[in-house]
């Protein structure tokens, strides 16, 4: 593969657990209580350093939505989805999966940020 | 057409009501000037004149206009005769009698008449005719100086200069005149009569006095509307006036006349000299290569191997006798190009080097680091000045103006940086994607700029900068994808592309010009021989580098002699 573009985020950044890319600055965090198959999800503002799959309407615990794929563009693993078509403060953000991220890069990673679980953030996928 | 007719002789009519040139098929010997009559020329007839007014099918030229410039330029060709039987035949004289004394007392030296003849030749505008009036009053003040007639130049300042021209400094700079030894010092040096002619022709309007070479100046017009509607305009060839021009495709390159298979891994990078002479490549297998361009193709020249990391990109020197390559976030190597030795390495600690580029002088090199700093070194090695804060990211270009004053720099995910390492000002572009690569043009007024959806913006950076065009149809999703200008003149860019495609735009207008299948992987870079015109080089995931000539064998820089394509596996 060619030369990869990644940009680099200046801050508390989650990355990918594989590769540890750039993914997402903790201050585009808007909510902890997602969930997917595979365990828990966090939805983000904005994420970089991407790609996306193909746009498919699938069946989450909350209904039906409008979603992409998303993989990580260095090592291509898939790292969360995004809404394209969905409820207002859905559209347009990534959810990002909890075993696909590391936090804090760079920092020490045994600041847990999941033990608040009386986050009473919004449901589902 | 009505009452207008009636009027005109019958061959005149004959003629008018001729739709296209079934009534003018005849060739006419008549003594009427024929021109392309349509029926909107005849809507503009005027039934008393004689002539038609206007010539030409759009009926926008004006007879009388038209015949005044032929005769001016036949006058500037030498043909005197000619321009005269020109103005006696159509009866429409170049100047009016008035201006033609006028011309003749200013060459004959007769200033006092001719200033007064220049109140009777029908200028309006009286600031003109006191400017001319000054303008002949000092030619006569200088020549009367000049042949030692003190006391009438003195007169003429004082009565004739003084009261018309207004300019005070002027007249104190004349004044001065009177009092220096040699008239030889002059702060204006008496100029030649016909000299003054021509500044008092810029002076009249033009309806008054034809300006000099105007038939010229339309034509060069029409010739460089032609050149710039031209789309593929890519030849040296002189253009001619008898058709209008138009190059085909075949002058853009579109097929691959060779294929260098040397890289062990992905090439990255490629880069002509400066003199089209040299092709240097960069590559994931931490190598580079430099090329030489011969008459029988491209072929390896020297392998340099020492990098620990892959090479991102390479920078010739200005005179194209050494070379720069790049580790990424590694070292920087400067090579010889004729012997491939590595003269020195650039390190610096806690820092890995991301960029390089030459200084204009090839007396300094210039490199981005991963701390986001920029670095200045001597060739020797020695730093001598450095740029922190956020002036360059770790993926970001580097380049530098030819002037050695201003360098180039992503700053910001959005932004480049214009810095001029002088006067320290700064000056920006703010994109709305981020930037992922950038090529700035040879005459250093234009960048081009890879956002990361997919479009390549085109910024003029003279002064503000301001986007000029926008270029689509490439891919990107992954990868830095390079573009670059290229083709005569830089009309044209050229771009990779990942779906392994090279991609070429017509600079002007955005259109797609072409896009060449070939490569088998996503082409990473590709650079345009900035010495022919007709050849194109691209670097792939492939491992290969193509490079693309024109379809026809005919063609003067053509390489290949075959009409296979010519694969080079590294021998020399």
């Amino acid at each position: 593969m060619g030369r990869i573009f990644a940009v680099e985020l200046d801050g508390r950044v989650y990355g990918c657990k594989s590769c540890n890319t750039h993914l997402a600055l903790s201050t585009d965090l808007i909510s902890r209580g997602f969930y997917c198959h595979r365990g828990k999800a966090y939805l983000f503002n904005n994420v970089v350093n991407f790609t996306s799959g193909e746009v498919v309407e699938r069946m989450m615990l909350s209904g039906m939505h409008t979603v992409a794929d998303i993989f990580c563009c260095r090592c291509g693993q898939i790292i969360g989805w995004k809404y394209e078509k969905s409820q207002k403060y859905k559209e347009g953000k990534f959810v990002l999966e909890r075993g696909r991220i590391v936090d804090e890069i760079g920092f020490s990673t045994e600041f847990c940020v999941e033990g608040c679980v009386s986050m009473s953030d919004t449901e589902d996928d | 057409m009505g009452g207008v007719d009636d009027e005109e002789p019958a061959l005149k009519r004959m003629k008018l009501s001729a739709k296209g040139l079934v009534g003018l098929a005849n060739g006419s010997s008549s003594k009427e000037p024929v021109g392309g009559f349509s029926s909107d020329s005849m809507a503009r007839l005027l039934p008393s004149e004689g002539d038609d007014q206007v010539v030409g099918s759009k009926g926008v030229i004006k007879r009388d206009e038209f015949v005044r410039i032929i005769a001016k330029a036949l006058y500037s060709l030498g043909y005197r005769k000619s321009g005269a039987r020109l103005e006696e035949e159509s009866g429409i004289p170049l100047h009016s009698p008035g201006v033609n004394l006028f011309t003749q007392q200013v060459l004959d030296g007769n200033w006092d008449e001719s200033v007064a003849t220049l109140r009777k030749i029908g200028l309006t505008d009286d600031t003109i005719v006191r400017s001319a009036s000054c303008l002949i009053l000092e030619q006569k003040f200088f020549e009367l100086l000049n042949g030692g007639k003190v006391m009438e130049a003195l007169k003429t300042l004082r009565e004739e200069i003084t009261p018309l021209c207004r300019d005070s400094s002027r007249i104190r700079e004349l004044s001065s005149c009177l009092v220096s030894p040699s008239p030889k010092q002059d702060i204006v040096k008496v100029r030649s009569r016909s000299k003054l002619l021509e500044e008092l022709q810029k002076l009249l309007p033009p309806t008054v006095m034809i300006p000099e070479k105007r038939l010229e100046h339309l034509v060069e017009q029409a010739l460089t509307l032609q050149r710039e509607a031209c789309p593929f305009h890519n030849s040296l060839d002189q253009m001619s006036l008898y058709s209008d021009h138009h190059c085909g495709k075949d002058l853009i390159p579109s097929r691959t006349v060779q294929i260098l298979e040397t890289h062990d891994d992905e090439v990255w990078f490629v880069q002509f000299s400066h003199n089209g002479k040299y092709l240097a490549s960069a590559s994931n297998d931490q190598t580079a290569i430099i090329w030489e361009v011969g008459v029988n193709g491209v072929c390896v020249k020297h392998r340099l191997s020492g990098h620990q990391k892959p090479i991102s990109s390479v920078s010739w020197s200005p005179n194209d006798e050494e070379l720069l390559t790049c580790g990424v976030e590694e070292s920087i190597r400067r090579w010889d190009v004729s012997t491939g030795k590595c003269l020195q390495i650039y390190e610096k600690a806690g820092a890995g080097l991301v960029s390089c580029t030459w200084f204009p002088s090839g007396k300094h090199i210039l490199s981005g680091l991963s701390d986001k700093s920029i670095c200045m070194w001597e060739l020797d090695g020695k730093e001598v000045e450095s740029w922190k804060g956020q002036k360059s990211l770790k993926i970001s270009d580097l380049d530098i103006t030819a002037d050695g004053e201003e360098i180039i720099s992503i700053c910001k995910p959005n932004t480049v940086l214009l810095f001029n390492k002088e006067t320290k000002d700064e000056r920006f572009i703010e994109e709305r994607q981020t930037i992922t690569s950038f090529s700035l043009s040879k005459d250093n007024k234009f960048l081009l700029v890879n956002l990361l959806n997919q479009e390549i913006n085109l910024w003029n950076i003279e002064g503000n900068p301001k986007l000029i065009g926008k270029y689509k149809g490439h891919r990107r999703s992954r990868f830095i994808i390079r573009s670059c200008f290229g083709g005569l003149e830089q009309a044209f860019i050229a771009s990779g592309s990942e779906d392994s495609q090279v991609y070429i735009w017509h600079r002007s207008s955005g259109e797609p010009i072409e896009a060449l299948p070939g490569h088998s992987g996503a082409v990473n870079c590709v650079s345009w021989n900035p010495a022919n015109p007709h050849m194109l080089a691209s670097a792939s995931d492939d491992r290969t580098i193509r490079i693309w000539g024109l379809n026809s064998l005919n063609k003067k820089y053509q390489h290949a002699h075959s009409n296979g394509i010519h694969y080079c596996n590294g021998g020399t």
